[in-house]
């Protein structure tokens, strides 16, 4: 029995008639000489005596009942979950729906709108040229004005320069005297306002463009200087900043209005970016040569004694000039 | 075997009917297997209310899956496999909150049936069984000794010498390889022995 790990097993094999005929009778063989291998046969024999010769119990007499019940309640309950979960089902389902309509309803307003700001057309109204001015608000395009003392009449070229300086009466001195010059004191209709110098002038470009050359010498005493200019649209004016007299000199010089307000407008725009330029050297860093901006003649002088100019005739008005000095102090 | 195949073919028809609504099938059913199955639970998990409800539970489940029941193996071996299981999880739950009472007691009744007990075990000559049977006090020591072993041992034993199915069944039902059933077996008749001896002490 020793030998044999797995006599136990095929004891219990032979008491069950799970064996093969070989295991049989190798069975049989010990039992016919190993005392051991008997006993143990009968102890297993026992064992599987005793547990089969428990009484056999039968079921409840109610089972039948009570199964048949059981499966009804749960029936009734499967149905109602079923019920439940397709109603659940349809809910989630249609809160799907309706997420992804509106998500679908979203996401092309959106497209529309991207599309919408890449393809439409570019409004009618051409706007002028807009300089970003970080130090002054827009003195740069064209603006609405409180209307200036100096209105005059339209459809000829009407201006006024307003020049801030902290000696006005040298100033005043000097551009009085230009303006006898040149022959125009018969052409001021204002002069000497009570508190600050004021000259109307009505004349041909020809002259304002001589008395500006003239001016160019008392320059260095103006601490800054505006031009503003009627355009033909009533209550609007170019304002050209820190404009030196070669700048209105060309602006005037021009034989158009239309074009003498876009020259303006080009100043305005040059001398607003000379702000941000290093150096203020805007014509170099746009054309390399600053004189080409301006061609204007100049004076000379031929003996001791100035040439009074000869005016041009009252009937060749065609500009309106309005200087004005103002003391900054 | 002529009866293994007959009780087969009516179990096949039995299924078929059952599939198709036919309540008298499956009353026929229950009837068939209802004591079979439930003195298989009763000797597994030995309380009777808790073994007619498992019972009631087993043949529900049947009832409820018999659509999705393959036919690859007998529908015998299927309904025990459910019944099975179902009483192996409820062993499980009562022995983790401690339900069992396995102490025999050793009044003067359990004594004598001690007494008995042993002289069965040590007569040289093959005692007649019936007197298990006809002994209520001694079908408690034999209930209680095998409610000691694990579930898995008595289960086999129930399953071969309580309900008589072979080592192939036993196999098909708890999905074991037949050597372990063979095995299984062997250990738990082996254990019982022991412990019988320790309990008759």
């Amino acid at each position: 029995m020793k030998d044999n790990p797995n006599i136990d097993e095929l004891l219990n094999g032979f008491i069950d008639g799970e064996l093969s005929a070989r295991q049989v009778t190798e069975i049989q063989r010990l039992l016919s000489h190993d005392m051991e291998v008997i006993e143990r046969l009968r102890e297993l024999q026992k064992c599987k005596m005793l547990v089969s010769s428990l009484p056999s119990a039968e079921a409840p007499s109610g089972l039948l009942d009570q199964v048949g019940i059981s499966l009804e309640r749960r029936t009734l309950l499967g149905h109602e979950q079923e019920y439940f979960e397709s109603q659940q089902g349809a809910k989630h389902l249609l809160f799907r729906r309706v997420v992804s309509a509106a998500a679908m309803i979203a996401l092309v307003a959106v497209l529309g709108i991207v599309i919408y700001s890449i393809l439409a057309p570019e409004p009618f109204t051409e706007k002028p040229i807009a300089v970003e001015d970080l130090t002054q608000p827009a003195v740069v395009e064209v603006q609405q004005q409180t209307p200036a003392p100096a209105i005059i009449t339209a459809g000829l070229f009407n201006g006024r320069l307003e020049l801030k300086t902290t000696d006005p009466v040298a100033v005043d001195a000097f551009i009085n005297r230009v303006i006898r010059d040149n022959g125009l004191s018969g052409r001021i209709a204002v002069i000497n306002h009570a508190e600050k110098g004021s000259y109307d002038l009505r004349c041909s470009r020809q002259d304002i463009s001589s008395l500006l050359a003239d001016l160019k010498s008392v320059w260095p005493k103006i601490e800054s200087a505006t031009l503003f200019i009627e355009t033909e649209q009533p209550d609007t004016l170019v304002v050209v900043n820190r404009v030196d007299t070669e700048q209105i000199a060309q602006i005037f010089g021009q034989d158009s209005l239309e074009k003498s307000i876009e020259v303006a407008k080009d100043f305005a725009v040059l001398n607003n970016m000379t702000d941000f330029v290093p150096g203020k050297e805007v014509y170099a860093a746009i054309d390399g040569n600053k004189t080409d901006l301006i061609t204007i003649p100049k004076p000379v002088l031929t003996s001791g004694e100035k040439e009074t100019k000869k005016p041009s005739a009252p009937d060749e008005e065609k500009a309106s000039l309005t200087i004005v000095i103002v003391d900054s102090e | 075997m002529i009866e293994t195949a007959n009780i087969n073919i009516d179990d096949a028809m039995l299924v078929e009917r059952c599939r198709r609504g036919d309540s008298a099938a499956m009353e026929q059913l229950i009837v068939k297997y209802q004591n079979r199955i439930y003195n298989v639970i009763l000797k597994i998990c030995a309380n009777a209310d808790d073994a007619a409800e498992l019972t009631q539970e087993t043949f529900v489940k049947i009832l409820e899956n018999i659509g999705n029941f393959q036919g690859r193996s007998a529908f015998y071996t299927w309904a025990f496999r459910i019944a099975v299981n179902l009483t192996l999880n409820y062993c499980k739950r009562s022995a983790k909150l401690g339900f069992r009472s396995l102490d025999i007691a050793d009044d003067g009744e359990i004594g004598q049936a001690k007494q008995r007990l042993k002289e069965f075990l040590r007569a040289e000559n093959s005692p007649d069984p019936a007197m298990v049977a006809q002994n209520k006090e001694l079908c408690e020591i034999v209930v209680k000794t095998l409610m000691k072993l694990d579930d898995a041992q008595r289960v086999v034993i129930i399953l071969r010498d309580i309900e008589g199915m072979d080592y192939a069944q036993i196999a098909e039902v708890l999905e074991l390889e037949l050597g372990t059933v063979k095995s299984r077996l062997s250990r738990a008749r082996s254990n019982l022995r022991e412990i019988l001896e320790m309990v008759l002490k």
